[in-house]
């Protein structure tokens, strides 16, 4: 073993990168059954037919999605097929607005406007917007707010017109229902509850 | 952890590596200029950076993990410096040699 | 001159005209949040940060690109294989640049279908570009794989650099795959995502530069190649070893399994110390450097770039990679801090002082000096200093009101986005931006100015 010989330190960095690689890869298998739809962390889609809480719990030391009972969106249950339907628009209605270029998504994206992981959650839609808009439902504030979000500005820094169609909005929607469903190790913490740390 | 912590743990981590690239940079200097004194002053360095990691393994709410990681690279930090330089010159020793 | 390194030049050229297309579009994003009705609705936010970070990437990667053009018949004693085509696939990058740059100012977005993935805007971070042009870059980024890899078959030589450079430009091309599904589930989205933008700056770009920079210091300074090379296998090892899994600091939060949390936590504290081995090789290095009397503003900002990539990458990153930290920091101007810190660092530093080696031996000049590139050097550094200063304020006022105590609702959002803290970091930024721009605007001046009284200058080639 000679550390002065290049070769040394070459098969040092070929072993060390290929070591590296074989772990990354068999945590990515296991990640991928983890993060599937319908994985120990991330609900089927049709999991928007029920209501969805954010609570601490304990043993896991985070806060963490609860599934509780029927709360079907747009008052109508669908199907498994119909909720992928829904999320597939959804999430091109996410990318090709570029919506994370203003927000973020588990904390990913850009930060001029606020943080959309449990959005579905947000006291807003109840205390501001719901009065604002003159709906009577979470979703339906939400789609009104979504197709005319210059109409309903709550700050400064308001949400431009980004032409959603309904059915856009509605899968947007749908979709970020589903997205406050996926077990996200706590973040964001504290959610909606300001004042009281853990 | 509470929001001052956070402010405070995360300061204290930054302050902890930067105290580390004082002294990585002083010792450096401080050989190729041949200043011992300079050497002395990233000595200083690194004994901040330790009392940075012990003030972290005691004052913060890190987890235990990630207070016994942060003191041992502390360790780390210390040899990392005299180490590389030594190499170094035994590199471009061998290499004049060499030639 | 070789065929291969007026290609380069001409990289170099559209490299740094980018450059400053991404500062105009950094002032105006950073403007938005002094002036939120800016524009309202004819050119938003979005669009603007989209432009700011896909120019970052694309001038960058010019540059690398540049950079290896330019070493390239150097290395290998002969002229590059295949010039016609990578000659060509420059106009066709930068014809694709420009439509794409302008479907985004006109255009800017598309209905909900996959018409508008192939043809307007993706709307993934940093690879918004539409599908086609993704394509367009898998190719150019073939071409000069081909080139690299048919000229070291040509030469009948293979240098240890080039073994590096080569089997770097594998991966570094696989994870770009990644800029075309458009997967329904977030979680799997951004798992894939991160390899894409992780695995680029935290190892295979990290490489690409080590490459680099090895190239530069046997160049420049004469150092030998046993040393050079024994260098970049220990820097390889030492990057990947910590960078790859590194990858798990991004995988806190997606939805991904809680050992993440240890991992990403564990391996990206490994991370600042192969950083700071650089630093303490680039002041070895310094003491036999002849750059440092006959290149100054190279020599310089090769100091630069050691300092900065442990300062930007390791001091800024570390602050807030641990989980704890994370869950208040993730996603807030304390990212952007780091974001710009590390990225200016590791990689705009290094880029800088390419050119600045490549304007030595294009012009013939004995001796690079003058004043011109230490204001240069100073406003650029001092721009970034100040920028990244106000941004970790903002960005720790909205860990400390918005998420540690609001608890990260829109109300939250909003409170810390009034707070004081956060608006006197946003001035900053804005301030300091100017003075980093005014840098540039000298950079430039001086690449194209110096050395004044050498004529050879005229002779260089323009892009035509
Ligand atoms: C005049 C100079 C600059 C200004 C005013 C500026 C401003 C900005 C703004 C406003 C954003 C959007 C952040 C947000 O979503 O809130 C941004 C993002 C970004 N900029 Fe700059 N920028 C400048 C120069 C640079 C330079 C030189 C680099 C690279 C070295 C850079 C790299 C980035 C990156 C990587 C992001 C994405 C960060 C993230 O979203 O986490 N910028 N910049
Ligand atoms: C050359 C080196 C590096 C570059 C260019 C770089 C660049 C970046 C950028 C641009 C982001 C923002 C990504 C986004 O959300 O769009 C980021 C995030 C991050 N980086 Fe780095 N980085 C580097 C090295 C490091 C190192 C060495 C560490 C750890 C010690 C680190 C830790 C992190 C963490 C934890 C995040 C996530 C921030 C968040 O939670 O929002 N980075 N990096
Ligand atoms: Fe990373």
């Amino acid at each position: 073993m000679d550390i002065e010989d290049p070769s040394f330190w070459r098969a040092g960095a070929i072993s060390t990168t290929l070591v590296m690689l074989v772990v990354l890869a068999f945590l990515s298998i296991d990640s991928m059954r983890v993060i599937s739809v319908g994985g120990a962390n991330v609900p089927q889609y049709d999991v928007i037919n029920h209501q969805i809480g954010y609570t601490y719990n304990w043993s896991r030391r985070a806060d963490v999605p609860v599934i509780g009972g029927p709360e079907p969106l747009f008052g109508k249950t669908v199907t498994a097929a119909e909720a992928t339907a829904l999320m597939r628009t959804g999430k091109l209605v996410i990318q090709s607005r570029a919506c994370m270029d203003c927000h973020t998504i588990f904390g990913n994206g850009a930060y001029y406007g606020p943080d959309l992981t449990k959005s579905w959650l947000d006291p807003a839609w109840q205390q501001i917007w719901m009065p604002m808009t003159g709906k009577a439902t979470r979703e339906d504030a939400m789609v009104e707010f979504l197709m005319h979000p210059d109409k309903y500005p709550t700050w400064t820094r308001a949400m431009p017109n980004l032409q959603l169609t309904q059915d856009e909005a509605r899968a947007t929607v749908a979709y970020l229902k589903w997205l406050s469903s996926v077990d996200t190790n706590g973040f964001p913490a504290n959610f909606g509850q300001s004042g009281k740390q853990p | 952890m509470t929001a001052s912590a956070l402010i405070e743990t995360a300061a204290l981590l930054g302050l902890f590596v930067l105290a580390g690239g004082g002294y990585g940079s002083l010792y450096s200097v401080g050989r190729l200029w041949a200043r011992p004194a300079l050497i002395r002053a990233g000595s200083v360095c690194w004994i901040a950076a330790f009392a940075l990691a012990l003030t972290i393994a005691l004052r913060t709410p890190l987890d235990i993990g990630w207070k016994l990681l942060i003191l041992a690279s502390a360790l780390v930090y210390a040899v990392i410096p005299p180490l590389i330089w030594r190499y170094l010159e035994r590199l471009h020793h061998e290499q004049e040699i060499r030639r | 001159m070789y065929r291969s390194q007026k290609l380069s030049l001409r990289y170099y050229t559209a490299a740094v005209a980018l450059f400053g297309v991404m500062i105009v579009f950094g002032l105006l994003s950073a403007l938005y949040y002094l002036y939120p009705s800016l524009l309202f609705n004819v050119f938003n936010f979005n669009m603007s940060k989209i432009l700011h970070i896909d120019t970052l990437v694309i001038w960058l990667l010019m540059g690398f690109l540049g950079a290896v053009y330019w070493y390239l018949p150097k290395e290998l004693g002969r002229e590059v294989e295949g010039m016609w085509l990578a000659e060509l696939m420059f106009w066709v990058f930068c014809a694709a640049v420009v439509v794409v740059a302008a479907v985004f100012v006109f255009v800017q977005y598309g209905a909900a279908n996959e018409f508008s993935m192939w043809f307007i805007n993706q709307g993934r971070k940093y690879v918004e570009a539409p599908r086609w042009a993704a394509i367009g870059i898998v190719v150019v980024m073939l071409v000069f794989a081909y080139n690299v890899i048919a000229t070291c078959i040509k030469a009948r030589k293979m240098t240890g650099i080039m073994w590096v450079l080569v089997l770097d430009l594998i991966p570094l091309l696989a994870v770009y795959l990644d800029a075309f599904p458009a997967v329904t589930n977030m979680s799997v989205d951004l798992y894939w995502w991160w390899w894409l933008v992780h695995m680029w700056v935290e190892s295979t770009w990290e490489v690409l530069i080590g490459c680099v920079m090895a190239l530069v210091l046997m160049d420049v300074m004469g150092t030998s190649r046993r040393i050079v090379e024994t260098w970049l296998y220990i820097e390889v090892m030492l990057v990947l070893g910590a960078g790859i899994l590194g990858l798990g600091h991004h995988y806190f939060w997606i939805g991904t399994p809680q050992y993440w949390l240890s991992i990403g936590g564990f391996f990206s504290a490994l991370e600042p110390l192969p950083l700071l081995g650089m630093v303490v090789h680039a002041i070895y290095d310094a003491g036999t450097h002849r750059m440092k009397t006959n290149n100054q503003p190279a020599f310089w900002w090769i100091t630069a770039e050691a300092f900065g990539n442990f300062i930007g990458a390791g001091i800024w990153g570390f602050m807030m990679t641990l989980p704890q930290i994370n869950l208040f920091s993730h996603g807030t101007q304390w990212t952007v801090s780091h974001g710009h810190f590390a990225f200016y660092g590791a990689y705009v530093c290094g880029v800088i002082a390419v050119l600045y080696v490549a304007k030595q031996q294009v012009s013939g000049a004995d001796v690079l000096g003058g004043r011109a590139w230490k204001w240069g050097f100073g406003l650029l550094n001092f721009g970034m200093v100040g920028m990244v200063m106000g941004l970790l304020l903002a960005g720790m006022a909205q860990a400390f009101y918005g998420r540690a105590m609001g608890g990260s609702t829109l109300m939250a959002f909003t409170t810390a986005s009034e707070n004081p803290w956060f608006v006197s970091g946003m001035y900053a930024r804005m301030l300091f931006g100017v003075v980093f721009a005014a840098g540039y605007v000298v950079l430039v001046y001086d690449l194209l100015t110096s050395p004044r009284r050498v004529p050879a200058l005229q002779a260089q080639p323009e892009p035509a």
